[in-house]
């Protein structure tokens, strides 16, 4: 029984981690239909930015925020400078997967030729542990876990309650109808991006706080994990994807505990297989 | 040449052969099938380790320092028969993948992940295959009878290398150039079309996996026996990115090109590499390496995204005026005495799609012979119809009954090889093929359609392809589009699109034809012509249902005309009988 609940505790963890990032990638899946597998080497590229901004030294949490300013800048330059000119050129949606495919190779090994193979990690400290009731979690866990929830209700106020979410939603339904109803989708799509691009940049940061070390290949495995997520909840839905991040991060994580660390990703992956061959749309996403 | 020199020399004979055998793999399923295989390496993966684990003798008698399956010695040229076998046993269950209605780049994340874990399973699991180690010491193929690090064996393997690569392609050559492969280039430029005109998608989508899948599975095989050895590192999902790299820059559906890509991508670029001389920290040039790859992928697909060579147009040569029959099928037998002139009925045909209930309980007769009109207002649930009754989309309730038989379970492939035929409207001709190409796309049971008829060769097929092209030449005549049979479907005007597509499903001889708006773009006189031409088709026996919004075409040629408003039949007659009802008149004709 503490096993179970020590590893829900990580796996609370972990789904923290994952609704961050599964929820943007989803985001800019719904808004410009490119399944953007450039997301996990941008997610680290952003970690490293906040690594930098700690080696100076400065807190790990305003590494963060740079993170956050950085995984922003760049998803917005991502796709403004490569993914809109393609798709305007009428690109099928194949193409832009091989362009996000090539786009990785990019960035992941031009970071990993800037910072090196190595593995670093942040100069923090864990705070102290606290425990209830067999759980057993840092404070600096504690605080992931907390900021997620904060994202998640900040996303669920945008989308619900504000003219930007509604906008996004529309464009995300029927581009060219919500251009006809005079929305302004590219300037939507730009803050799309900008916005999930933020997201990127938090989960890479708290990704990397969360694995302890980090190099710049490090995220291709946690992005099989991402994609998990979002398929389960169904491609383009935020509230699938929280849902999806919940139950595949405790998942991941539980069934680590239980099998070989080393296996837990291939839960993930049997997961998302699973749903590409049963219900493509999602299970969670008729739900949701 | 000193000796150092001509090995370096044969290595990279025999990596040019391997990376030639497996681009020409990748070449056939993504430039030719449009199948965007990422996890392509795994199948040269599968082929390697199969040929390592056969050849190779039983652990303990290795040193017993390797852990592995197999280890039953055979003598070559078992693994390597073996490892192609294998490569697409391991292929097949993906078609679960690709051939259900996934969406392309669906498929291809599949397929990706499918790589990254299976690499992860293999590193991490020792027993099954050494894990992260790999195997050494394989076997090279007769190193019992021969010394491998003699000259003359590896010369021979060299040359045996690309004799295989010849082989392999004249094998997808074959297949492509036949009216096989002109289906497979049909449903890469568009799979749902190609659905409604007979080809079975799962089908041929499984076959591509299969063969690519063996060509992968032969290239890891000879490759194996030469270097001798196999691990995880050499087969990480990045490496199926260099092979597309290849076949996009050399040319994605052209085989020259794949094995242009080959040389220039796998062989060239990693090989030019070492003769910079090292700088940085160590693994920068190797950083360096995997960024230009990526780039040169974003920069062809920008650029240049048919390649250094492009896939070429396939000419049939002059019109010479050949005549044929429009309509050669005969009517399904059953029809006329079960159903009494009813060529389709259908009951309480139903389609939600989520909360909207698009066609709601529509029950209607199409008489044989008839050229049948559909109208209704936009969002009547016309076009909604068309696709339940040729199968596009399911059903959600309700039954289509077609010549007598019950044809609501079958997918649209079955149903237009019985003769029930669509078209689209919205433009869909298959844009990399010619004109002459898109109807002979449609011809139902060629010789050539199949993967065993295109591999027993052009003598196999010739007839029917003559037949055919004699029958697609009259009707290009019939609707005066001779002189573009050779241009690209991609290249014609809206109204010359819609006539190609409708001569496209007429290939098909169909006994019922639904056509969605036809005449939509069209110019009105030539609009009129093909009214007239399809009254021709129905006197000759065909039947047509059509949906039209254009009045003065319903009024001219369609009898009776069938009114839909909000998913349900309002009324159906004659166009006279409809304009003096005031319900119809308020829902559409009016409005």
């Amino acid at each position: 029984m503490s096993l179970f609940l020590a590893s829900a505790g990580f796996g609370l963890v972990t789904a923290a981690v994952l609704a961050i990032a599964a929820v943007g990638f989803t985001m800019q899946f719904a808004v410009t239909d490119v399944l953007n597998l450039a997301y996990g080497a941008v997610m680290i590229a952003s970690a490293f930015v906040a690594y930098a901004v700690n080696q100076a030294g400065a807190s790990v949490w305003l590494g963060a925020l740079a993170a956050v300013a950085a995984g922003s800048a760049g998803s917005v330059l991502l796709n403004l400078g490569i993914y809109t000119p393609f798709r305007r050129r009428g690109s099928a949606p194949v193409t832009m997967v091989i362009v996000s495919l090539g786009m990785t190779l990019i960035i992941e090994f031009g970071l990993q030729a800037i910072v090196g193979g190595t593995s670093v990690s942040y100069t923090m400290g864990q705070g102290p542990t606290l425990k209830a009731g067999g759980l057993v979690l840092t404070a600096v866990q504690l605080v992931i876990i907390g900021l997620s929830v904060v994202v998640m209700g900040a996303v669920h106020a945008l989308l619900r309650y504000s003219k930007l979410g509604k906008a996004m939603r529309a464009t995300a339904a029927n581009r060219s109808l919500a251009r006809a109803c005079g929305v302004r989708t590219d300037r939507i799509v730009t803050l799309t991006w900008a916005l999930t691009g933020a997201l990127c940049g938090l989960a890479g940061t708290v990704f990397a706080m969360n694995n302890g070390s980090f190099g710049a290949t490090s995220a291709d495995l946690f992005l099989v994990v991402i994609l998990a997520a979002v398929f389960l909840g169904g491609p383009g839905q935020a509230y699938g994807a929280m849902a999806g991040a919940v139950i595949v991060g405790l998942a991941t994580e539980i069934s680590a505990a239980y099998l070989t660390p080393s296996y837990k990703d291939v839960v993930a992956f049997g997961v998302l297989l699973v749903v590409m061959a049963a219900r493509p749309g999602g299970v969670l996403g008729a739900v949701a | 040449m000193s000796s150092a020199q001509l090995f370096y020399a044969i290595n990279l004979l025999v990596y040019a052969g391997v990376d030639i055998i497996a681009c020409l793999g990748l070449s056939q399923q993504f430039g030719v099938a449009g199948v965007t295989n990422f996890g392509f390496i795994i199948f040269q993966a599968a082929g390697a380790y199969t040929a390592a684990a056969l050849s190779l003798p039983a652990s303990s008698a290795n040193g017993g320092f390797q852990s592995y399956l197999g280890g039953w010695n055979l003598p070559w040229p078992i693994p390597w028969i073996a490892a192609a076998a294998a490569g697409g046993l391991v292929a097949l269950p993906f078609a679960f993948l690709v051939g259900r209605r996934l969406r392309g780049d669906f498929a291809a994340v599949g397929l990706l992940v499918t790589a990254v874990m299976a690499n992860l399973l293999v590193t991490n699991y020792r027993p099954l295959l050494n894990g992260s180690a790999g195997l050494s010491l394989v076997p090279a193929p007769l190193q019992g009878e021969y010394d491998p690090q003699g000259q003359g064996y590896q010369w021979l393997y060299a040359a045996g290398t690309l004799v295989l690569a010849a082989a392999a392609f004249w094998l997808v050559r074959r297949v492509t150039e036949s009216p096989y492969g002109r289906s497979l280039r049909a449903m890469r430029d568009n799979d749902m079309v190609a659905d409604a005109l007979g080809k079975n998608l799962l089908a041929l989508r499984a076959a591509m996996l299969v063969l690519g899948g063996a060509l992968a599975g032969l290239s890891g095989a000879i490759l194996v026996g030469f270097i001798n050895l196999w691990a995880p590192s050499a087969w990480g999902y990045a490496e199926t990115i260099v092979l597309f790299a290849a076949v996009i820059i050399g040319g994605a559906g052209n085989h020259r090109g794949a094995v242009l890509g080959a040389i220039l991508v796998p062989v060239g670029f990693e090989e030019a590499t070492r003769y910079i001389p090292p700088f940085g920290p160590p693994g920068l040039v190797e950083d360096l390496q995997w960024v230009a790859i990526g780039l040169l992928i974003v920069v062809f697909l920008w650029f240049r995204p048919q390649g250094i060579l492009p896939e070429r147009r396939r000419l049939t040569g002059g019109a010479d005026g050949a005549t044929g029959r429009l309509v050669t099928r005969s009517a399904p037998s059953t029809a006329g005495s079960a159903d009494g002139g009813v060529m389709l009925r259908t009951a309480d045909l139903t389609r939600d799609f989520g909360g909207v209930r698009a066609v709601a309980g529509v029950s209607i007769e199409v008489r044989r012979g008839t050229l049948t009109g559909l109208i209704g207002p936009n969002g009547a649930g016309k076009s909604t119809l068309l696709a339940l009754l040729a199968g596009t989309l399911p059903a959600s309730a309700g039954q289509v009954v077609y010549a007598g038989t019950d044809v609501t379970a079958l997918p649209a492939y079955r149903r237009a090889r019985l003769g029930l035929v669509r078209t689209f409207q919205l433009a869909s001709e298959f844009k990399r093929l010619t004109v002459m190409e898109n109807l002979l796309s449609a011809v139902p049971a060629h010789r050539g359609d199949s993967l065993t008829g295109a591999l027993r060769g052009r003598r196999y097929w010739r007839a029917d392809e003559e037949a055919a092209t004699a029958r697609a030449r009259a009707l290009l005549e019939r609707f005066g589009l001779s002189r573009y049979a050779d241009t690209y479907a991609g290249d014609l005007s809206g109204g010359q699109r819609r006539l190609t597509e409708i001569m496209r499903a007429l290939m098909t001889e169909p006994s019922l034809l639904l056509l969605d708006e036809p005449m939509a773009g069209v110019h009105p006189r030539l609009a009129r012509e093909i009214g007239g031409q399809l009254l021709g088709l129905c006197a000759e026996g065909m039947t047509i249902l059509m949906v039209e919004h254009e009045l003065a075409i319903m009024d001219e040629f369609c009898d009776p005309v069938i009114v839909m408003a909000e998913g349900t039949v309002l009324a159906s007659g004659t166009m006279a009988t409809l304009r003096a009802r005031t319900d119809v008149v308020e829902a559409y004709l009016a409005g």
